[in-house]
């Protein structure tokens, strides 16, 4: 495997066994934040068993969840943070009113924070960092995304005229408001996905993407079965009996297709990249894009002194973290490439190279996103271009890749993802380090909107 | 799940119309809450001659207790409970005076109130009469708790040989039995043995430092057990299949306690719930073997699968989990399983049920000497009919008989069903071991 | 003479003429109607011209040669202090971000009447109604922002043969009043062509004619263009026109609504041509700076609703742009241009 090794040094030893992994640039007396665990609620497909829930309802499910699991019964948690990505103005502050609605303390602080998809990765760096440098003991961090229940806008025209309604002093001036309104006026706004910047969908720009780095139908739809395979057999084995708990009667994510196939796979119609001049044929489908979901998750974090007085397990620590972003908006970059830029750094900052790692969770926002970001880190223009570096960044076991499956197979309930990966992440390393007896170690890479990117290292302890 | 029969007869117009007619009329039962006195009333001890010894020494326990005891029935006196001791009954003769003592206030005895025999058990060796007296006991507690009404229940304590009267397992079973907790509990008579263990500090909070573990926590009977737990003291890890989740968080979360989700039937199920008892909690004392299913089928329907699934959670887990608990050194565990009357007294449509339950029954008492080996103790609960989401779905007209096929002519509740366990799990309760106490109104099919 | 001083394409001075205030658009389109209606009068065969579809000159090659007015209009004094409503609205609709700032496509919003007006004079040769725009090009040399006071000059120029007509530029020139001799620092150049009518050709204008981009009907069959992968993509509603027409005052009604654009010989209503030259250059975005040429040529209309691709892509030799924007589905070019930092 052709592996870049960071020019400031490695760190692994001459024996092979990996160090422990620290960011050099840490201040000292920066101590571990660790992964206590996590919870979210099965992800289901826009419409379905959660379509009259809403973000708050679904947060605070997957908040009850991780409080039963860990026992946080009137705890006054250091902080909650997380968010969602389509959200109604009322839910101004929506984990601070999840946080109300479960058995946490209520004197338990909340904020929201949003990073589009990288929301729910962003919030766990941000409680990772509160409990590192000493603020908080505890933290939870996660997401949640409804689709099904998202906030409906007027439009532009009747917005201002139920504004200027509301400011008028007499009816005559009320009227005199409404008369401006407009038949197509009427008509609501669904929330788009669109890129404000360029209108594309986010899925769009992934097919100019995927066009541009000439990734194959067959390619995209190999990943895609991998993650419905490898996220069934971790249904089937267990694997998730302490990361989710069931919500409104769903027990597991209702977009898994264990049966799927290739062939299933290939007869799908491609639904993005269709106005492209190239590929004639386009590649990518509703099978190896991530589907409109529902969800919610959270991932309990905690310096490891708080997790031993309460006699909780401690999975990983998170080690460091790198956010990116990419120019995408006049084509330089593709929208989803940001991931490819942070983790080189990442790896540098830690003197880590793609070997060093166990598992790669490479959030699968469409299937070409993760092949894409796997094609660019092993080209060596690319890497020396873009990069910035003298040999391309190196190769990913394809069998350490999302080995429990990821979101093509769960779905993608924007915000709700992070914590997702997260907690899998970290229930991966813990249970490889008891199996060998070895520190194990895991990268995290979720793409986001707006060109955005979150990376981070999991180690277990 | 409202009984609402029981509510009508109870008050207002109803209640009047239902006198006249002489409609059954089942009582509103007294169940616990902390603070409310023991009994409704004072309580009466009388004994035969010969164990007239033995009731002093339980009428000073009973004072003890904060009770108005008396030994001499008066006219003027609305009952509270009668206590009747037949512990040194050598003869069948022996008994008259002081059962037609019990006889001879019953009629004043308050609604809810309690009728507790304390006797011996026939043992090899008894002389004919000693265990004709002793045994006979048994017939009439049974018959006399028919002929309760009003919410009273009569009871009875089954000293085995060399157990002092007031051996703190004997002294426990009377103030459960003498308790509202016991509201469902009618014409058992339940063994007691010797106990090496100390009456609790606070009657109230009996399992104080103790973790427990209930299987089949998200709902029904498993999450009135897991809140029963939770109110007398206990840390509570509350145990169901990943798909019962919400329910188990939800009950995780009344409780203050931790969730499991873990399906029972699994190999290791007794060692992730002894792991997670031991590193989150620091030990297990308690485990509650409530989950169950129901797959009914008359048998020469019965698909292999609803035969299997039954004895596979209702049976074979219980078995599993307790060989890997008490193989692995659980010291001073006590195992407390869900039997249920239809593995007594069978139920059309239940063979696999029927099987099922009565294995438990069959379990447990080869269980106790084990885990007696190891300080605790193996005892089973067969609840009758209990009102459920699972009974409430039961059509109308058969729920109504089956409601009142019993002393008490209702349903008890799933707290009921938790009064009883709790009291089993209680570390006062070591010398209770290898029994079966049925919460069921003293239903009138089986024991 | 002053630099900039206005000039024929021969370099001949103009004669200045100062009007009072900048017209109104919607007067000048009544008068240009009728001025267009006597163009057509005077010199189609009867029955042949359809409005909005150029003049076929099919026997007319006795009609007089064509020359441009030698005037140029001039507003002084124009006030910038109390359109702040308007140029924001029009930042908005353009996605400009809205600033004080004003950008290159609304000095061309405000030029644009005068311009008009000249296109309007009894003398002016060509009709307005039915001019295909075929190219524009701005240079804007540094901030207009709201409070300045403008002085505006337009005139037309540079009037040559086309293959299918003849072409004819549209100068206008915006200058601080506080800096009347400077250079101007915005200038616009539009390119217009009316269909079916002649001029002498020289070697000259053929050559310039080479250069000029094809009318839509020129334009090579799709398939022999292929469109880079794209950079935005632009869904635009039927409101479009309606909504440009409103900030710009430019409310041609082939601009307007399907109906009116019919008349007009088009299926539907179109996009002005500046609405998607403006995107264009609001897509740039930061990078283009506060001085910049900004160049259109117009292929072939964008009908209304309708999405357009676009890719707005950095020029790999320099600091400028290109843009480009098609029809995904066919992959028919609409406009293209640059946009560079000066």
């Amino acid at each position: 495997m052709a592996t870049r090794k960071p020019s400031d040094g490695s760190s692994r030893s001459a024996s092979g066994t990996p160090a422990r992994a620290a960011n050099p640039h840490a201040p000292a007396g920066v101590r571990d934040a660790v992964i206590v665990g996590g919870n979210r609620i099965p992800f289901s497909r826009a419409g379905r068993k959660y379509a009259d829930a809403s973000n708050q309802e679904m947060f605070t499910a997957a908040l009850e969840g991780l409080v039963a699991r860990f026992g946080l019964q009137g705890e006054r948690i250091g902080e909650v943070v997380g968010g969602a990505v389509l959200k109604h103005s009322r839910d101004f502050n929506l984990i601070r009113e999840s946080v109300l609605g479960s058995s946490l303390s209520p004197q338990t602080p909340a904020f929201d924070l949003q990073q589009a998809c990288a929301t729910g990765l962003e919030a766990a760096i941000t409680v990772a960092n509160k409990i590192r440098l000493g603020q908080i003991e505890s933290g939870i961090a996660g997401g949640t995304d409804t689709v099904s229940d998202a906030p409906v806008a007027v439009s532009e025209g009747l917005r201002r005229a139920l504004l200027d309604a509301s400011h008028a002093k007499t009816l005559q001036a009320r009227l005199k408001a409404f008369a401006k309104v407009r038949p197509s006026d009427l008509k609501p706004l669904t929330p788009a996905t669109d890129e404000p910047r360029t209108g594309l969908s986010m899925g769009e720009h992934q097919a100019i993407t995927t066009a541009r780095w000439g990734i194959s139908r067959a390619a995209q739809d190999e990943v895609a079965l991998a993650s419905h395979q490898h996220l069934a057999a971790a249904w089937d084995a267990g694997f998730f009996d302490d990361l989710v708990t069931p919500f409104r009667g769903l027990t597991r994510d209702d977009n898994l297709r264990a049966d799927t196939s290739t062939e299933k796979l290939a007869k799908l119609k491609p639904v993005f990249g269709r106005g492209l001049a190239e590929p004639a044929e386009p590649t990518m489908t509703a099978g190896n894009s991530t589907p409109l979901t529902d969800g919610a998750s959270t991932v309990l974090l905690a310096s490891a002194a708080w997790a031993a007085e309460r006699d909780l397990p401690v999975l990983a620590r998170l080690v460091d973290a790198e956010t990116a972003a990419v120019d995408f908006v006049h084509g330089h970059d593709g929208l989803l490439m940001a991931p490819v830029h942070a983790v080189p750094r990442l790896l540098a900052r830690n003197g880590l190279a793609l070997d060093d790692f166990d598992f790669f969770e490479i959030h699968e926002a469409f299937a070409s996103t993760v092949l894409t970001t796997l094609a660019a880190w092993e080209d060596a223009d690319y890497c020396k271009a873009e990069l910035g570096l003298d040999a391309p960044l190196g190769s990913v076991d394809r069998e350490r890749l999302n080995v429990n499956g990821s979101s093509l197979a769960a779905g993608h309930p924007f915000a709700a993802t992070g914590g997702r990966i997260l907690a899998t992440a970290a229930k991966l390393v813990a249970a490889k380090a008891a199996e060998t007896g070895k520190p194990a170690r895991a990268l995290i890479s979720i793409c986001a909107a707006g060109g955005l990117g979150a990376t981070a290292v999991v180690e277990s302890v | 799940m409202t009984d609402s029969y029981t509510k009508a007869v109870n008050s207002g117009f109803t209640k009047t119309l239902a006198k006249k007619l002489g409609l059954p009329r089942p009582a509103i039962l007294r169940r616990f809450r902390a603070g409310d006195p023991l009994t409704v009333g004072p309580v009466l001890v009388v004994a035969d001659d010969a164990s007239m010894g033995d009731a002093d020494t339980l009428a000073k326990e009973l004072l003890g207790w904060g009770l108005d005891v008396r030994r001499q029935p008066t006219d003027d006196t609305r009952w509270g409970a009668v206590l009747l001791v037949l512990t040194e009954t050598k003869r069948p003769t022996d008994v008259s005076s002081a059962v037609l003592a019990t006889g001879s206030v019953l009629r004043r005895l308050a609604t809810n109130g309690r009728v507790v025999t304390l006797s011996r058990a026939a043992a090899d060796g008894d002389a004919p009469a000693l265990a004709a007296a002793r045994n006979g006991v048994d017939g009439f507690l049974r018959s006399l708790a028919k002929e309760l009404r009003a919410g009273a229940t009569g009871n009875g304590i089954v000293l085995t040989d060399g157990v002092a009267v007031n051996g703190t397992s004997v002294l426990a079973t009377l103030r459960f039995f003498l308790s509202a907790r016991s509201a469902y509990v009618d014409g058992q008579l339940l063994p007691v043995g010797p106990a090496d263990a100390d009456l609790p500090a606070d009657w109230d909070r009996p399992l104080a430092g103790k973790v427990a573990v209930v299987t089949g926590a998200a709902r029904g009977i498993g999450a009135a057990i897991a809140k029963t737990l939770a109110r007398d003291g206990a840390t509570v890890v509350c145990v169901d299949v990943p798909a019962a989740g919400e329910g188990l968080a939800r009950t995780a979360n009344a409780v203050g306690g931790t969730a499991l989700q873990l399906d029972v039937t699994a190999d290791d199920a007794g060692r992730r719930i002894l792991e997670h008892a031991r590193t989150r909690h620091g030990s297990l004392d308690v485990v509650v073997h409530n989950a169950g299913i129901l797959r009914d089928k008359l048998l020469a329907n019965m698909k292999p699968a609803q035969w299997d699934s039954v004895v596979a959670v209702n049976l074979e887990a219980q078995l599993r989990i307790n060989e890997q608990l008490l193989g692995s050194g659980v010291e001073g565990l006590r195992i407390v399983s869900l039997a249920s009357t239809s593995g007594i007294a069978g139920n059309k449509g239940q063979t696999n049920y029927g099987f099922s339950k009565a294995g438990v029954i069959g379990h447990t008492r080869a269980t106790a000497p084990w885990a007696a080996a190891h300080g605790g103790t193996a005892n089973a609960v067969a609840p009758g009919f209990i009102e459920t989401e699972m009974t409430a779905s039961i059509p109308f007209a058969t729920r109504e008989v089956a409601r009142r096929l019993n002393s008490l002519q209702q349903g008890g509740r799933p707290a009921d069903v938790a009064e009883a366990i709790v009291f089993l799990a209680s570390p006062a309760s070591a010398g209770v071991n290898g029994q079966v106490l049925r919460v069921c109104g003293q239903n009138l099919v089986g024991r | 003479m002053t630099a900039g001083t206005p000039a024929t394409g021969a370099g001949e001075p103009l004669r200045v003429e100062s009007l009072a205030t900048l017209p109104g658009l919607g007067g000048l389109y009544a008068r240009g109607a009728a001025a267009s209606g006597r163009i057509a009068a005077g010199r189609a065969m009867p029955g042949l011209p359809v409005i909005g579809q150029g003049r076929s000159v099919e026997g007319d090659g006795e009609a007089a040669p064509l020359t441009l007015p030698d005037v140029a209009y001039q507003v002084t004094g124009v006030p910038t202090a109390d359109l702040a409503h308007h140029l924001h609205d029009y930042q908005r609709l353009l996605h400009e971000p809205v600033t004080d700032v004003l950008p290159a496509g609304y000095l061309h919003v405000l030029a644009f009447p005068l311009a008009t007006a000249v296109m309007v004079r009894g003398d002016f040769p060509l009709p307005l109604l039915g001019m295909v725009h075929l190219a524009n090009d701005v240079e804007l040399r540094g901030h207009v922002v709201l409070g300045d006071v403008l002085e505006v000059r337009a005139w037309a120029e540079n009037l040559r043969p086309h293959k299918r007509g003849v072409q004819v530029d549209l100068v206008a020139e915006v200058r601080r009043q506080s800096e009347p001799d400077a250079r101007p620092v915005w200038r616009g150049v539009s390119t217009y062509l009316a269909k079916g009518f002649h001029l002498p050709w020289t070697s000259a204008d053929a050559e310039s004619s080479a250069d000029a981009p094809d009318d839509a009907e020129d334009r090579a069959p799709a398939g022999t263009w292929t469109a880079p992968l794209p950079t935005g993509r632009w869904a635009l509603g039927p409101g479009t026109g309606r909504a440009y027409g409103a900030v710009s005052g430019d409310r041609n009604p082939i601009h307007l609504s399907a109906l009116s654009a019919k008349a007009f010989g088009f299926p539907r209503a179109i996009a002005h041509g500046m609405y998607t030259a403006a995107r264009a250059l609001a897509d740039v975005g930061h990078a283009r700076g506060d001085a910049y040429r900004w160049t259109v040529e117009f292929a072939s209309p964008v009908l209304l609703p309708g999405t357009v691709d676009v890719a707005v892509t950095p020029d790999p030799d320099g600091p400028g742009f290109a843009y480009v924007g098609w029809n995904g589905g066919r992959g028919r070019q609409h406009f293209r241009g640059t946009v560079t930092p000066l």
